[in-house]
Formats: structure tokens, C-alpha cells, sequence
């Protein structure tokens, strides 16, 4: 991804921070409470954000649930320390594993009493159900060599994988956690199954200056 | 986005989940700061549009620097 090779100018509070987690003694314990207040303060933002998603929670679970994703995430971030290349603030860097880790437990929580959806045998009808019916109408001849497409150059987990997490609106982590597969693993089928479909539908000549040799 | 923008997902080339979450710090203090992100990072931003958990973090990571800068 760099397309430049340059030495990072670490700004002196990262390097602060780098310095206490990477020492020990009492400095190191100072600088992991501190990091911990940091983390569990992104991990509550990102749980207020999603208060609608966990309206089953109390106070306190979700609370709780902050707590786990500081904790989870203080891990990840003491695990990759050395991955921190001073090209963003640290703190900045840190956040955004308090961010994740909140916004994975929130999802697969609002979930995790609920039975996956089966993508609907209709599904392309919700093209016309989802806020877009000028554009289903517009499209339809698209819409039904997209519905061909689907049955046709999939493979039976890409099928399952697209339909499930776009038609179902069932979100990745969720899925990546019943499949036993991580985020990036199902967003890579994702990927290579649209793929698929552009060079499909390119190759009809269905979308306008899409390479067929993406095929 | 619509069903068939969620089937067709994004038509630049675009990075994966994990150097996503590998640059995305980056990326936010780029664009706060006013600079060019997709200059420095392709393919991040196609990326962004195409996955909704790493969009959500995205905007989650901008949202809590931009509450941080008062």
C-alpha cells in the first residue's frame, strides 16, 4: 500500500506512549491504566453510538460489555505494538481497536439470540422494497440479468455469503463468528462473487465501461 | 445503497478488510487534517464503500478524533 518510502516522524507523545508500554515497572503499569481509560472510553462511544442495536441491554451489560471490548482491545493493541509505525498519532492508532472490538461484540450481541436469515427466494423483489423502486424500475433489465447471474457464475458459497450479508442484511462479523472464518476471509468471497457478477454482466454488455477481462 | 450497488459493490480495485483496519488511522487524520487520503492510501476508500462494518468504524474513528478536537 505505500507508495512512498519514508521514515515516520514520530510526534513526542507517541513516542512517550511507545517508550512506557514497551519499559516496565511502575512507568509501564501507568502507562497501561492510562491506555486502558483511553480504550474504554472509545469502546463506550462506539456502544452509545449503537444504544438502538443493544436496546435489550441494562446499564450495567452494557457497561460491561465496554469493559470487555477495553480489555480485549488493550490486548490487541499491546500484541501489534511493533506494527505501530508512527504514521498516525498513537492514541488515534489505539482507538481504533477499542472501535472495532466494541462495534464486534455489539453486533454479534444484538444477534446472538437469533437464527441467521435464509437469503429470501425473492430477493431480487427487494430491489424495489428498499428505498430505490425508481431505480428497480429503471433497472429491471439489469435486476433480471443480475438474478440469472446470481444462480448461474456463483459458486454455492459465494451465492450464500453475498445474499446473506446484502439481501440478508446480516452483518460480516456475525457471520464470520457462526462460521468459524474471521471478517476479511468472507468480505474476500464477497469480493471475488461481485467480481463475478461485474464481468458477467460487463461481458452482456449490462454495465458501461466495466473491463471483461475482469472475468 | 441499494440492493444492486450491494451485489455489484464497488467497481475500483479496492484493499481488504485487514489493511483497512491496518491503515485506517492513518487515512482519518489524513482527511481531518485536509489532505489527499486517496492519493496516499488507493483503494482504502472503495474499500470503505463496499464493507459496511469497516464504513461503520470508519466513521466511528472520525466522529470520536473529531469530538476529541473539541
Amino acid at each position: 500500500m505505500e507508495v512512498a518510502v519514508t521514515l515516520p516522524v514520530v510526534d513526542p507523545e507517541s513516542r512517550a506512549w511507545v517508550a512506557a508500554l514497551a519499559g516496565d515497572g511502575a512507568d509501564r503499569e501507568a502507562a497501561l491504566e492510562r491506555l486502558h481509560a483511553l480504550l474504554l472510553r472509545a469502546a463506550r462511544f462506539e456502544l452509545g453510538r449503537r444504544r438502538g442495536q443493544l436496546a435489550g441491554m441494562s446499564a450495567g451489560e452494557r457497561q460491561d460489555l465496554a469493559v470487555q471490548a477495553a480489555d480485549d482491545a488493550l490486548m490487541g493493541v499491546l500484541a501489534r505494538l511493533d506494527d505501530f509505525r508512527g504514521l498516525s498519532r498513537f492514541t488515534t492508532w489505539a482507538y481504533k481497536f477499542a472501535l472495532l472490538e466494541a462495534a464486534t461484540k455489539a453486533r454479534r450481541t444484538a444477534w446472538r439470540d437469533r437464527e441467521l436469515p435464509r437469503p429470501p427466494e425473492d430477493w431480487l423483489a427487494m430491489a424495489a422494497d428498499d428505498g430505490h423502486p425508481e431505480a428497480a424500475a429503471e433497472h429491471a433489465e439489469l435486476l433480471a440479468a443480475l438474478r440469472a447471474a446470481v444462480a448461474e457464475v456463483l459458486t454455492p458459497h459465494q451465492r450464500e455469503v453475498l445474499l446473506t450479508v446484502v439481501a440478508g442484511r446480516v452483518p460480516l462479523d456475525v457471520l464470520a463468528e457462526r462460521r468459524g472464518t474471521t471478517r476479511g476471509a468472507l468480505y474476500k468471497t464477497i469480493h471475488d462473487a461481485r467480481r463475478k457478477l461485474r464481468a458477467h454482466l460487463a461481458g452482456a454488455g449490462l454495465l458501461a465501461g466495466e473491463e471483461v477481462s475482469r472475468r | 445503497m441499494s440492493l444492486i450497488e450491494g451485489l455489484l459493490g464497488p467497481e475500483e480495485p479496492e484493499v481488504g478488510c485487514d489493511e483497512c483496519f491496518a491503515e485506517l488511522d492513518r487515512y482519518v487524520e489524513l482527511e481531518l487534517a485536509g489532505a489527499d487520503p486517496d492519493a496516499q492510501l488507493p483503494g482504502l476508500r472503495a474499500h470503505l464503500a463496499g464493507c459496511l462494518a469497516c464504513r461503520e468504524e470508519h466513521q466511528s474513528l472520525r466522529d470520536l478524533l473529531s469530538a476529541d478536537q473539541g
